[in-house]
């Protein structure tokens, strides 16, 4: 990615905020939060997915690590003042690290399904502790965390965040340590024997994934403004899970695009009639089902979106029309 | 001393219902390699069936025979649901990698859960009492309803119908052959595909079995019913060796009667967490599980 390209994704990204923090209602800037948010956490978990091959199911648990963490901090160490919270929020995305080094001790001993057993098994000890810990308020909840001041603070913080996180995870994707995993990837016990070293590449990956997905987790306390154990379930690991998949596993961008895509169809869908379930569970699991046995390799595959050859899909497309 | 063994037999009961779960991913996984997500998920529609076989056939007094057709009725929808699943979501994707399959069994999951929220509707339903729950045994002055002994029973019977099955007759000769080697098997004349599916309907009958008695003993049943002993009746299969059948028996037992002695005796509220920490503990000092063999990897 050169400099120009960097140079229209920020003005892009400035012009998008600006337009939707002048124009339009609040209701369309929850959303753009939601996206960033979302996307933030999308690629958290396709650095480990994706990029590592590793299945996890348990991003809930990290992402509620990350807020409980920064919401308590910010509200008994900085006594609420949101100036603090990017250090809050980096906190429990640490605090999430360390989970995930924990985690990955017994986990990359082992081979195939296990990491997704133990991360599913972990995120669902997180949440039961949560519902014990009194302190944190229970099953009740965190109430009164601080929130952003406005959209224009909320939108560039979380924005930014969100940059960094991309541009640190594509640049982690195409160094000598995203060789490495992508070599992991393709044949493990090749990989082995050209000197990769398996079991810490595994993990180095899974923590940074933790890390991040921590920190989305922290951004969406500081969002919404209340955190309950019930917010970071299975469903939550699954929508993550779905970003992931429909982006193309390994491919960083695609998640951005396809949490775009994800936060804006459930609105679009909201007229269906479906009484009091949440329409994105019944979307989002056909869309799931159908991606893999028609398109498992997601929107993009592996390769970020300015990587992938477009005329290919203009020629697919062209063909298809003419053949209908 | 009459506490821990009202306590003891609670356990025996939840642990029948997890090692008949526990069962259908147990084979589904020695066969295929993947964890079918879905399982516990056919277990609640099986539930369902019974619940609206009740419905359709008038269903108000429990008598036995009652109690058969809604059985029979179980076994049929999990077995069709089963089937359909297989055929529909995981065939398709037989030839490709496994974590593809297993992104796929996690939809059809979640769908079936959220589906059923709007078929069935959200709301818990009253399962109709199909048989008269009344003691029928007293062992040490503790009084053993009847739908306990039928869990007793039907799990033993299960488990002997199912070890005779698989060593003795020809289709579980031939589900060992596809386990242990799905490429060779094809080449002695075993319909691979044939084979999966039975499996999945065996397994998916079982839920079906364990599916109404659950709902005879605890008479509400909901679509989110079967995360509750669906998750707990998978860390049993993992617990006691995934793929290995007497493995998942002894899994559901175990983690069954630990269960009802960590609400027993006080921590209730940890009961959703047990499970999970004693799978972890189990995979750091026997990654295989207690009964599975350790496999030696190729190059």
């Amino acid at each position: 990615m050169n400099k120009k390209k960097t140079l229209i994704l920020i003005i892009a990204f400035v012009v998008i905020g600006s337009v939707v923090g002048f124009f339009l209602n609040s209701y369309i800037e929850t959303l753009v939060i939601t996206f960033l948010i979302t996307a933030m956490a999308g690629m958290g978990l396709n650095f480990i997915t994706g990029v590592a091959n590793q299945f996890s199911l348990g991003i809930a648990g990290f992402m509620a690590l990350g807020a409980y963490t920064s919401a308590v901090l910010s509200k008994l160490v900085f006594n609420d003042q949101w100036y603090f919270v990017p250090i809050t929020i980096l906190a429990g995305g640490l605090v999430a690290a360390v989970a995930g080094y924990l985690v990955s001790l017994p986990s990359f001993r082992l081979k195939g399904d296990y990491l997704a057993i133990v991360t599913l098994g972990f995120a669902e000890i997180v949440r039961v502790m949560l519902l014990n810990w009194n302190f944190v308020g229970g099953p009740r909840g965190y109430n009164f965390i601080v929130k952003w001041p406005n959209f224009l603070a909320a939108y560039s913080i979380t924005g930014l965040f969100l940059m960094i996180t991309f541009f640190v995870l594509y640049h982690l994707k195409i160094s000598w340590f995203g060789r490495n995993l992508w070599a992991l990837n393709e044949d493990e016990i090749a990989a082995e024997v050209m000197g990769t070293p398996v079991a810490n590449s595994k993990r180095l990956a899974f923590m940074i994934s933790s890390l991040f997905s921590g920190i989305a987790g922290g951004f969406y306390a500081h969002h919404m403004g209340y955190i309950s154990p019930g917010s970071f379930g299975f469903i939550m690991s699954v929508q993550i899970l779905i970003i992931a998949v429909l982006g193309g596993l390994g491919s960083l961008s695609g998640s951005i695009v396809a949490a775009a895509v994800l936060t804006a169809l459930p609105e679009l869908l909201r007229s269906l009639p479906t009484g009091d379930t949440d329409i994105r569970m019944i979307v989002f699991p056909i869309l799931l089902i159908s991606l893999m046995i028609w398109k498992p390799s997601g929107l993009f595959g592996r390769e970020e979106i300015w990587r992938v050859d477009w005329s290919k899909i203009k020629k697919l497309v062209s063909k298809k029309g003419v053949s209908s | 001393m009459q506490e821990f063994l009202q306590h003891t037999l609670n356990g025996l009961s939840v642990g029948s219902v997890y090692a008949l779960i526990a069962l259908g991913y147990t084979m589904v996984y020695g066969i295929l390699a993947m964890i079918n997500f879905a399982h516990s998920e056919i277990y609640m529609i099986g539930a369902f069936g019974a619940y609206y076989a009740a419905q359709l056939f008038k269903i108000e007094t429990p008598s036995f025979f009652n109690f058969t057709i809604g059985l029979m009725a179980a076994l049929l929808v999990s077995g069709t649901v089963g089937y359909l699943v297989e055929k529909f979501a995981y065939k398709p994707l037989r030839k490709t990698d496994k974590l593809n399959v297993l992104i796929t069994a996690i939809g059809v999951s979640i769908l079936f859960q959220f589906g059923g929220q709007i078929i069935f509707g959200a709301n818990p339903k009253r399962f109709p009492s199909l048989i008269d729950d009344v003691p029928v045994l007293t062992l040490l002055e503790i009084p053993i309803n009847l739908v306990d002994m039928m869990i007793y029973g039907v799990t033993a019977v299960s488990l002997v119908a199912l070890t005779y099955m698989i060593n003795k007759t020809q289709t579980g000769r031939a589900m060992q052959a596809v386990s242990s080697r799905p490429d060779m098997a094809p080449l002695m004349g075993i319909n691979t595909d044939r084979i999966i599916t039975v499996t999945f309907v065996i397994g998916s009958m079982l839920a079906g079995v364990a599916s109404i008695l659950v709902a005879t003993k605890y008479p509400k049943i909901d679509p989110m019913m079967g995360i509750k002993f669906g998750t707990s009746a998978f860390v049993a299969a993992v617990f006691g060796g995934i793929g290995n059948l007497p493995g998942a028996v002894l899994g559901g037992y175990l983690l069954g009667i630990g269960e009802i002695y960590l609400v027993g005796y006080g921590a209730s509220t940890y009961r959703e967490a047990l499970s999970f920490v004693i799978l972890i503990v189990v995979l750091l000092f026997k990654p295989t599980g207690l009964m599975g063999k350790t496999m030696k990897e190729k190059i």
